[in-house]
């Protein structure tokens, strides 16, 4: 029997009030073998009739039946080519099954993957914009960061590119693994987009593998973000006047920067002005640019409420630090390798040679 | 597919919702699993985010449309040029994009608008940017005749000089209405007590 039809014609054949989980055994057994082309728009209805009226406590009960059939559902849309149809039914899969918008299921990285091959840049965006607390498996949390610093490159965030990617790169590692060594190329061109430099020597939590071996193991295949690097280079050198001149002509400007004419000059200088990079007026009579100050005196209504809105968004995180803390400060294998470490240590109490007891 | 949402926002020209609403649309339409690509309105989409200055987006779309669509449908190909002038920030060649085709009925109301919303966005530019500009550059910027460039900036408050066929930009200063909640402050105050103590 065909698995498709197959499916199609037992869930016609169970009652409406069937559970969840039924109909998750049912797709996980009917859904084995690809998907053609003319099966996948009732492949599609079945999928998305189950997910707009699956109920949330149900599917959880069945959470590994339900993340095996989203991802194979997922699987099929990218062997059919077709991953636009997967942006909307993931996105309602992941708003079912979390248990909050600050959990990150086993779903978040394919929602990112489909938006990511299907060009739906902003959709995906949408939800990293969501704070995670909770991580079901490390690999989730891996994944999601390295497909959402991708999705934030598309859309030129490139801060927020900077710091999902620096997670991928300090995630605690046994073994280099392909992702990181990605992560790692585009992290440097970010950091290079954004800082005009970056550092070659990853911080100190990054695990041992991921110092020795990422550095070593990067070759180029990311074109486009090398040539923005290359447009890059210009902004910051360009900003770099602004920090030593007042005025400055748009001749020494170009001979600086090493454009080729004073057009290009002004041309660069009137980008960085539109975009909010510097603050500059340019003189067309004289052929000179006055740099300026950045107006902003920060004693706006305006301001008070983005400092305040600011404050307010740091108090959460920094409570739940302050549990976790506390948490983990009562946790049995915390507390038995500290005292170990202690031990070392607790030469004011005793000698002045710190003695090492065995525990 | 059922298009009223995107129709009543086009005839009631609220032209900074379209993008969204296209989106949303297309993937609902597409969740459906219905093929739904030669019915679409590209051209008007790629215009809804060409309108919010969301060259991003535009591009993206751009990529995604069947390189069949793009050879039937002119009309598509002439947006996604504008898009394209925008993107490379080849100032004048907008509105070369602009005027360079003949837009049907529904997408021009749309092209109309933006024209007008992008010299208004050209204006604010080279008042923060210049503080002396020539004729002809203001004009190619604004997509006026040099005459026509010459009387919307005076119109504007800023000075011309027919001579050296220079323009003196005059920058208006905004007074934005300061109205001060005690409440903000108060909250403002007690953080700066508590992180000094």
């Amino acid at each position: 029997m065909n698995s498709v039809e197959g499916l199609v014609t037992q869930i016609q054949g169970l009652s409406s009030t069937a559970s969840d989980v039924l109909m998750l055994q049912n797709f996980e057994a009917c859904t084995a073998g690809p998907i053609t082309k003319e099966q996948a728009s009732s492949y599609l209805l079945i999928i998305a009739r189950f997910l707009s009226s699956c109920v949330s406590e149900q599917i959880r009960l069945a959470s590994h039946k339900f993340i095996f059939v989203c991802k194979r559902f997922k699987n099929q849309l990218v062997l059919l080519g077709e991953p636009l149809p997967g942006v909307a039914l993931m996105l309602t899969a992941i708003r079912k099954f979390r248990s909050s918008t600050e959990h990150l299921t086993a779903l978040h990285p394919e929602f990112l993957l489909l938006c990511l091959l299907a060009k739906s840049y902003k959709t995906g965006h949408s939800i990293l914009e969501e704070d995670i607390f909770e991580v079901d498996q490390p690999n989730d949390l891996f994944l999601y960061c390295y497909y959402g610093g991708m999705i934030c490159i598309g859309q030129k965030h490139f801060q927020k590119a900077l710091e999902l990617l620096h997670n991928v790169v300090t995630a605690p590692m046994f073994a280099v693994n392909a992702i990181a060594v990605e992560a790692y190329k585009k992290y440097i061109l970010v950091s290079l987009i954004l800082h005009g430099q970056f550092s070659t020597s990853l911080p100190k939590y990054s695990s041992s593998a991921a110092q020795r071996n990422l550095r070593s193991l990067c070759q180029d295949n990311n074109l486009g973000l090398v040539k923005q690097v290359v447009s890059s280079l210009y902004k910051q050198n360009i900003k770099r006047l602004t920090q030593t001149y007042l005025t400055l002509s748009l001749q020494d400007i170009a001979n600086t920067v090493q454009l080729s004419s004073v057009r290009e000059a002004e041309m660069h200088v009137l980008q960085m002005i539109q975009d909010g990079e510097i603050y500059a007026a340019i003189n067309q009579k004289d052929g000179m640019v006055r740099f300026l100050e950045d107006p902003e005196q920060y004693k706006t209504i305006e301001m008070i409420e983005r400092i305040d809105s600011s404050i307010q968004r740091l108090m959460i995180p920094s409570k739940k630090i302050t549990l976790m803390d506390e948490l983990m400060s009562c946790d049995p294998l915390y507390l038995s390798k500290g005292s170990r470490e202690r031990q070392k240590f607790d030469f004011d109490d005793y000698d002045s040679v710190p003695q090492r007891f065995n525990v | 597919m059922d298009f009223s949402v995107l129709n009543e926002a086009l005839a009631s020209k609220s032209f900074n919702k379209i993008a969204d609403i296209c989106d949303n649309l297309m993937l609902q339409v597409a969740a459906e699993g219905v093929p739904f690509r030669d019915e679409w309105p590209f051209a008007i989409h790629l215009l809804g985010h060409i309108y919010i200055d969301d060259i991003n987006s535009a591009r993206f779309l751009w990529k995604s449309i069947p390189p069949a669509i793009k050879e039937s449908q002119p009309e598509v190909v002439a947006a996604w040029k504008i898009g394209q002038k925008l993107w490379t920030r080849d100032y004048a060649g907008v509105y070369e994009a602009i005027r360079g085709f003949d837009w049907t009925q529904q997408t021009q109301v749309l092209v109309a608008a933006f024209s007008e919303l992008y010299t208004k966005r050209m204006f604010e530019l080279l008042q923060s940017a210049y503080s002396t500009i020539s004729i002809q550059d203001a004009a190619q910027f604004l997509g006026m005749s040099e005459e026509d460039a010459s009387n919307y900036v005076l119109g504007q408050g800023w000075t011309v000089n027919p001579t050296s066929r220079m323009i003196t930009v005059t920058k208006q200063a905004i007074v934005k209405e300061q109205k001060l909640d005690p409440g903000k402050l108060q909250r403002l105050t007690e953080y700066v007590f508590h992180l000094e103590h």
